[in-house]
């Protein structure tokens, strides 16, 4: 057994698992406001190729980080403006923003197909430290934005969790009619979730591209990481830092098919282990879907439906 | 906090005007080209150029829209699944993942059982048991769901990405079933004779359109003419009242979604009978299930609507795949656009359920 192999590929694991923090942190907050956006795939390849093209165009991965994560509020806008103002079906208006985001994405992208982008966001050079043999490369051989996503993470923890405004934006996702009578708007609240989910996605999205992939391939440059983001934040029971061990165990079987391929190991059917994650949290949800252990499973109460003041 | 002077006010409609559930779909569409158009524009397109060809390519020419029909098939097919649960307010999905299990159940009866049996009786029983796979993929959801309460939007889904590696892993298994050994890479082997059909003429259209659209019909009928249809619309519209009148909504919640499931299973199947001919992982990338959903949501869950709105998303497709070849402009138009109609539509979706009021606030005096 080579154990190069086995440390890069838990190295890759947690550089894959960046984007499925950031684009699933995005979910996570948009649905604790009670709005189920599944979209995140659309936005996600959006953001992706903007933030190429302006980083290609300009040379700056700043500038790519910023308008990657401006297309996704942009489209996490459309998103509340169709649910939340107009009341739209959710999940028609998540699955069509998928659609034209998809297009988007493919249709900018075109000149820009196979091509990788001129700059990338590099890991940050710790000199000795990334050298420690085991836990050097990936504790210490990854990039900024890694390191800013676990920071996020925690933060967002804290937030929902430990402050007036988190506070507001569970009860909303649990019980609107409760926020509504305290005199606070539910639809302002949702918005701003909304668009804020969206530009985390938007980072996901810009990240991935500019650190992951580097270059663009159309769908299979994000290959379903936004779809597996959604499935991520009903494993992690919408914690935030749940998330975080969530997305390091999706990414290690997400690439442990290559590894496999790599060691010449056979006797697993390497294409059945990336399923195991999805069987994981279908089982968990099923099982905690029970009235009485509906608590543990922490799914907002409301999400999905709509708030119509005067239909109550 | 100032407030804004004005207050955009929501009044439910007693009663949709006619007119307007026929204008809304209509109006969006033309909306999402208008819109399009801009877009062409701004991007150094020729947008009246491409409009055209895909038009030409999509609906008026006879190859194009032998073509269009012939990829509407699966999708009225996956529409009318996603709108058989919608209609009750069952979110099925999912209908991606019955689809696959639908290709992957008729594919197995095509190789399994396609050499001994005939044809008469092969395409009814390949098409049988891809509805009987994706009724199965669709039943733990279903159970959960009307026993548990388990959101089936998530657990369809995540059967979804199941049903995807399910479909990968018989087709990179060395030695699977599935398989062909006369090529190099991994291929699905196609089915029997007996399990295929031919298309009609020299085009891409196989008769089972004209099932499919028949089966979209006694939908239509179902719903709006049985006592299972009143049944359904009576749970959606209030299921406390259901719940009085002594319907079982549980037992019906079990029925319309592997009702559901059966029918995307079928529209994997038609697949396997008509131009994939056998399992083949591609089908993970077409996203023919999700494209379902929209074509549902388009025509409202309307069986009859569906026909037509599919037809539409089909024609789209199939013109803008052929940009390529007929243009410089990125075949993706045609994505775009299927997006900005649904988009339009839900927008749209707004003004035909509530009449919208702008209303001036007075200024409180000082």
């Amino acid at each position: 057994m080579n154990s190069n192999i086995w440390l890069l590929s838990v190295a890759d694991s947690v550089a894959i698992a960046t984007t499925l923090i950031l684009a699933a942190l995005g979910a996570l907050f948009t649905e604790r406001s009670g709005v189920l956006n599944l979209g995140i795939e659309g936005m996600l390849l959006t953001s992706a190729i903007t933030s190429f093209l302006v980083a290609d165009g300009t040379g700056s991965i700043w500038l790519g980080l910023v308008l990657g994560i401006f297309l996704g509020v942009v489209l996490a806008g459309i998103h509340a403006l169709l649910t939340v103002v107009l009341r739209a079906n959710q999940i028609v208006s998540g699955l069509a923003l998928v659609i034209f985001g998809t297009g988007l994405a493919n249709f900018l992208g075109k000149p820009a197909e196979g091509r990788t982008v001129r700059t990338v966001i590099e890991p940050i050079d710790l000199g000795p430290l990334t050298d420690i043999p085991l836990v050097g490369p990936v504790v210490f051989g990854q990039d900024p934005v890694t390191y800013a996503t676990l920071v996020i993470a925690v933060l967002a923890s804290l937030y929902l969790f430990r402050t007036r405004s988190g506070l507001e934006v569970r009860a909303t996702g649990d019980d609107p009619a409760t926020v509504d009578s305290q005199g606070l708007s539910v639809s302002s609240i949702r918005i701003r979730y909304t668009m804020l989910g969206g530009a985390l996605v938007g980072l996901g999205g810009s990240f991935h591209m500019l650190a992951q992939s580097a270059a663009w391939h159309q769908e299979s440059t994000t290959a379903g990481i936004g779809w597996i983001a959604l499935s991520l934040v009903v494993f992690a029971g919408w914690r935030p830092l749940r998330l975080i061990f969530g997305a390091i165990l999706f990414g290690f079987t997400l690439q442990l098919p290559f590894t496999l391929q790599a060691e010449q190991i056979t006797f697993i059917p390497s294409a059945l282990l990336p399923m195991l994650p999805y069987l994981a949290t279908l089982i968990a949800l099923i099982v905690l879907s029970r009235p009485s252990r509906r608590n543990l499973l922490g799914a907002p109460r409301a999400l999905g439906t709509p708030f119509v003041r005067d239909e109550r | 906090m100032r407030q804004p002077p004005f207050r955009v006010i929501f009044e439910q409609r007693a009663e949709t005007p006619r007119r307007l559930s026929a204008l809304v779909p209509l109006v969006s569409v033309l909306a999402a080209l208008v819109a399009g158009g801009l877009f062409l524009t701004a991007t150094g397109y020729s947008a009246l150029e491409t409009y055209s060809h895909m038009l030409d390519d999509g609906f008026l020419t006879y190859r194009g829209i032998t073509e269009t029909l012939g990829l509407s098939t699966v999708l009225i097919c996956t529409g009318i699944a996603a709108a058989f649960s919608f209609q009750m307010n069952l979110y099925n999905i999912g209908g991606e993942g019955q689809l696959y299990l639908g290709m992957i159940g008729g594919a197995w009866a095509g190789l399994a059982l396609g050499p001994h049996l005939p044809s008469f009786v092969m395409i009814p029983l390949v098409l049988l048991i891809g509805a009987v796979a994706g009724a199965l993929w669709i039943f733990v959801p279903a159970i959960a769901r009307a026993r548990l309460g388990a959101s089936e939007i998530v657990t369809t889904l995540l059967l979804t990405y199941i049903g995807a590696n399910l479909v990968k892993h018989f087709i990179n298994t060395p030695g699977s079933f599935f398989l062909t050994e006369d090529s190099g890479f991994p291929q699905g082997r196609n089915v029997a004779e007996s399990a295929s059909l031919s298309p009609i003429g020299n085009t891409r259209l196989y008769p089972t359109f004209f099932v499919i659209v028949i089966l979209a019909m006694f939908l239509y009928w179902l719903v709006k003419r049985t006592e299972f249809g009143y049944r359904i619309q009576v749970i959606a519209d209030s299921p406390r009242a259901a719940h009085y009148a002594g319907v079982n909504a549980d037992k019906t919640t079990v029925a319309v979604m592997l009702i559901s499931g059966a029918l995307a299973g079928l529209g994997g199947a038609t697949l396997i009978v008509g131009p994939f001919a056998r399992l083949d992982q591609g089908i993970t990338l077409l996203g023919y299930g999700y494209a379902g959903i929209v074509v549902a949501a388009l025509a409202r869950n309307n069986f009859a609507g569906i026909i037509v709105s599919g037809i539409l998303f089909a024609g789209l497709r199939v013109g803008g795949d052929k940009l390529q070849i007929s243009s410089d402009t990125p075949k993706h138009i045609g994505i775009i656009l299927q997006g900005a109609i649904l988009l339009f539509a839900l927008g749209g979706e707004a003004f035909r359920r509530y009449r919208v009021r702008v209303v001036r606030l007075k200024v409180a005096a000082q």
